[in-house]
């Protein structure tokens, strides 16, 4: 059983791992927090299931879905969020969070309240061991697979392709790095489409693992995943990755064990504020210099 | 009365938005998990008068005091780390006590807590007395705003928001101005969350939940941080807006995200901030009386 | 100047606060009208907005088809109905402003909460001073009714349908050890907390009890924990959303433990259809039989369907009863409050689409049979009913 525990830990971080990637991306570049990142988890989620039904296909709603979001974060990043970078940064926390509140509240009038099934039709076999007490979903495959391909991804991106060098130059001083030649423009919008494109996919591997689309499904992960980065030391992926991880296997395993003595989703904060007391920079974080 | 009502609930969100105005806005330190601070005020107004017997009179300072008690710590905490995972730890402080609120017997748990109405000098209060009360709360901490920019606290505070170092080397310790700002905000929305208990006869965990810290700072924002009158204007309008525009309320949670956004894309510095569009109105039907030049 | 205006903008609010203060204690603006051809308005406020606008948007439905039925046979003695609903958006600051306005400028005569415990407890008061009849839907705080003559309880209070459910486990399931895994609200909580304390006076033991959050989705860590206990059934006081995972996960599991729950996953489109086939087998306690031969529950079933294109659930059920159960005091006593209220108290053995109303008592609970439903081939059929009279009688106190 501990080790279905630990499993589940695991698939449960890895989860949150990639739902608050897009929020890490948008933070190391412009050093802001994106709550209405947990919007695109939705409307991934959303658009997927409407080319699904529409098409049939689960390969067209999963392009559509991450493509058409990943375009939209073009689009929050064009209007929204590059006129506001020079003010401060409650302005476009508050304007994430509105567009946030706005995007949910579009998602119930335009599909209603109810949820729905995002059924890929896949029915991805399980597979048990009964010696040790375990059962391995095949869903769990796939949310495992995906994140370690995408993360993958992520990692040959920032740090072996010239786009990557680009992020991190910009990500480490915009100023410096536009007068060295980069256009930091195109790498800013490019942060954000890849930050969308994640939390689509995250949200339409949460969709499918619960079988459930419904407009509140970011309610969670908008404010948790900012425990997650926060936590990781805002902006550094792996920081996050492993941020993820720790809370994850957290909340399994006091469910698992104890029983809840407080809510799942305030366990999150507990882990964080805990942490910071320790480490005010987070786990990965850098020390402030000042 | 249905207008006493919505006075109250005007009232109420009035001391919210001043009162975190003064971390946020004066101090400069984010804080979105305010409603925390209001609920933690209403639950010792209503344990205090409730199972303890306290007067009310005793009880409202009392849970200023108790909110503060957090406050103060939060602020401590607030010095040593940077500013973004300050707010995310707001955040967090909000979960964590309403977490509290919902699983601890004591605080009634899911099943909340039904509050009495106050008893004073013989009055046992109604809307009217509750009221009265928010009126006379509300002057006083307007009048405490209004005094703020100008004085020794004020100036100190504006100096740590804007420039931390600077402030420091003139001789201000900026940690004590941020845990000072985070005592006085933080009691004040614990006395709002006293009259709230009171006014509302039962509370719950859910009050005070991360969405209402988030009004309460959006209230702030839209108004105008750091302004004396901006956080009133976003009380009042973020307050007024659901009754006045009830027939649309299927939408309601469209406008407001909506309207967010628009202001910040358009207005960060609120409605009252500086060159505000409502405040270039302002000025400029001012000089018109004054033939011409503008003065000084 | 930047102090004139923040002083302006005081003075102006100060002077309006103070208007209004002027004006306490008045009745109203608008007094219901006594004796004309005037529409008689009842009230509602539901959830349609927030975390719960499933619900919201169900009972909201409900209503509506109420109130067209009611004026399709009649209307009240030739008067028609004119429904005043009202958004709560959840939150109980919402309810005390719309129990306000419906009270003194709406003119209501009666109202219904479609809405959660919260926010029709903080509500409540207001009609019980107004002296306007209110019936709670589905809420199930134990206070609600507390208050006073006035307030009405549509649904099962917690402790019958706790008991009933434990009646089901003991007699109707055998079930001699359960674990109990519920939402930690009132709601799950007074139901897990009635049934432990039923099912272990007669020799049952609970081996486990366990809660979680409305938005939990992840139940491995718990069901593999209650698997390796073994007990004869699972009791779980829970939401759709909620119970819609314990079944997925829990067949994905091979669990094969039996599961009863309750009326909170009466739901077909947010329990049945997201569970899919693993809720086939799942019995709850609720208040719909579809089989029932009842035509009351029949035209209603019939009528929903056709209007919202999808099948009842038991939030609707019980919405759409407070209106006819009002209509029908109405009818019988008078459309004012006071015989409103009265007329409520009369009722016997009403026939309505959640059953036959026996009547309600002194307190405003509501008397009646417990339906039992299974989930057979995706759909809530028949199991059983409770007629016990031990069971099904609220506490009047």
């Amino acid at each position: 059983m501990f080790l279905q525990q630990i499993i589940n830990g695991i698939v449960v971080g890895s989860v949150y791992a990639l739902t608050a990637m897009g929020a890490t991306l948008v933070y190391g570049i412009m050093r802001i927090l994106d709550i209405s990142n947990a919007g695109a988890y939705a409307i991934g989620a959303y658009v997927s299931f409407f080319f699904l039904m529409q098409t049939g296909s689960p390969i067209v709603a999963l392009v559509a879905g991450v493509t058409l979001t990943a375009a939209f974060g073009f689009l929050v990043q064009k209007f929204l969020y590059a006129p506001l970078m020079n003010k401060s940064p409650n302005v476009s926390l508050i304007a994430g969070i509105g567009l946030f509140i706005f995007l949910q509240d579009f998602l119930r009038l335009v599909a209603g309240p109810q949820a729905r099934e995002l059924n890929f039709g896949t029915l991805l076999p399980s597979i048990q061991f009964p010696s040790l007490q375990l059962t391995l979903y095949g869903t769990w495959f796939l949310i495992l697979g995906a994140t370690a391909v995408l993360l993958f991804i992520l990692w040959y991106l920032l740090n072996r392709s010239p786009i990557g060098l680009a992020w991190r130059a910009t990500a480490q001083d915009l100023e410096t790095a536009k007068a060295m030649g980069i256009n930091t423009n195109r790498v800013v919008a490019f942060n954000f489409i890849l930050g969308y494109g994640f939390a689509a996919v995250a949200g339409i591997l949460v969709g499918i693992l619960y079988n459930a689309v419904y407009p509140t499904m970011g309610d969670v992960p908008a404010y948790k995943m900012l425990a997650v980065i926060v936590l990781g030391g805002l902006g550094n992926p792996l920081g996050t990755v492993l941020a993820a991880l720790v809370i994850g296997m957290a909340e399994t395993l006091i469910g698992g064990y104890i029983g809840f003595f407080l809510p799942r989703d305030a366990i999150a904060f507990v882990v964080l504020i805990l942490i910071l007391l320790w480490r005010p920079q987070g786990l990965l974080g850098r020390r402030r210099t000042s | 009365m249905y207008e006493q009502v919505i006075a109250i609930n005007v009232g109420l969100a009035m001391l919210l938005a001043m009162s975190l105005n003064i971390i946020t806005g004066f101090a400069g330190q984010p804080t979105l998990g305010h409603a925390a601070f209001y609920g933690i005020g209403a639950y010792t107004s209503a344990l205090l008068t409730a199972k303890a017997g306290w007067p009310f009179l005793l009880a409202l300072p009392a849970s200023g005091a108790m909110a503060a008690l957090v406050g103060v710590l939060l602020g401590l905490f607030s010095v040593r780390v940077r500013e973004d995972f300050l707010a995310v730890t707001t955040i967090g402080i909000n979960f964590v006590i309403v977490a509290i609120f919902q699983y601890v017997q004591l605080f009634g748990a899911s099943l909340g807590l039904a509050v009495p109405k106050p008893v004073v000098f013989g009055i046992r209060f109604g809307n009217t007395e509750i009221l009265i009360l928010l009126i006379v709360l509300n002057l006083l901490v307007y009048l405490f705003m209004r005094h703020l920019p100008n004085s020794w606290l004020g100036l100190a505070l504006g100096g740590v928001r804007n420039d931390e170092e600077a402030a420091a080397s003139l001789g201000f310790n900026p940690d004590h101005y941020k845990v000072f700002a985070f005592g006085i905000g933080t009691f004040i929305a614990g006395m709002t969350g006293s009259v709230y208990a009171h006014f509302m006869g039962f509370i719950s965990s859910t009050d005070f939940s991360f969405p209402v810290s988030v009004g309460v700072l959006s209230m702030a924002v839209l108004g105008g941080l750091g302004t004396v009158s901006g956080p009133l204007l976003g009380a009042i309008i973020l307050t007024l807006a659901p009754e006045v525009f009830r027939f649309v309320s299927d939408y309601r949670m469209l406008v407001y995200g909506g309207l967010l956004v628009l202001m910040m894309r358009f207005q960060p510095q609120g409605m009252v901030g500086d060159d505000s569009w409502l405040r270039q109105r302002w000025d400029a039907v001012r000089t018109r009386g004054k033939g011409g030049a503008r003065r000084g | 100047m930047r102090n004139k205006f923040s002083l302006i903008l005081l003075a102006f609010v100060l002077s309006l606060a103070l208007v209004v203060a002027g004006c306490g204690g008045g009745a109203g603006d608008k007094k219901p009208a006594a004796e004309s051809k005037a529409p008689v308005k009842i009230g509602f406020f539901a959830p349609v907005t927030g975390p719960a606008a499933a619900d919201g948007d169900s009972v909201t439905k409900a209503a509506k088809l109420a109130v067209e039925k009611i004026n399709k046979t009649g209307g009240i003695n030739g008067r028609q109905v004119e429904l005043v609903a009202y958004d709560d958006n959840l939150k109980p600051q919402e309810a005390v402003s719309i129990a306000q306005k419906l009270t003194t400028k709406d003119g209501v005569v009666a109202a219904v909460s479609g809405s959660y415990s919260h926010t029709t407890r903080a509500a409540a008061p207001i009609f019980e001073n107004a002296k306007i009849p209110m019936i709670a839907a589905y809420a199930l705080h134990p206070d609600i009714t507390k208050g006073g003559d006035y307030v009405f309880r549509q649904s099962f209070v917690g402790t019958a349908q706790g008991k009933a459910g434990a009646f089901v486990a003991i007699n109707m399931l055998k079930a001699k050890t359960v674990a109990i895994l519920n939402v930690d609200n009132d709601f799950g909580t007074t139901l897990a907390d009635s049934f432990a304390q039923y099912f272990e006076s007669k020799g049952g033991k609970v081996v486990s009890r366990d809660k979680f959050t409305m938005v939990e989705k992840e139940f491995n860590p718990v069901l593999t924990k209650i698997k390796q206990l073994k007990p004869d059934l699972i009791y779980m006081p829970t939401y759709s959303g909620t119970g819609a995972q314990i079944a997925r996960q829990a067949k994905e599991l091979n669990l094969g433990i039996q599961m009863l729950g309750t009326e909170g996953i009466d739901s077909t489109m947010e329990f049945l259809k997201v569970s899919g086939d693993s809720a086939n087998g799942i019995i709850i306690t609720t208040n719909l039989n579809r089989d029932s031969k009842l035509k009351a529950t029949q035209d209603f079933i019939k009528d929903y369907t056709a209007m919202a294109k999808h099948a009842p659930d038991m939030v609707a059920a019980s919405t759409y009863d407070c209106f006819m159960v009002l209509a029908e005091a109405m009818r019988k006593n008078g459309p004012e409050p006071e015989k409103i209220k009265d007329g409520i108290y009369k009722i016997k053995d009403f026939e309505a689409a959640t059953g036959i109303i026996k009547g309600y008592n002194k307190l405003g609970e509501v008397t009646k049979n417990v339906q039992v439903q299974v989930v057979k081939n995706g759909a809530f059929t028949y199991y059983g009913e409770i007629t016990d009279a031990v069971i099904i009688t609220p506490p009047d106190k």
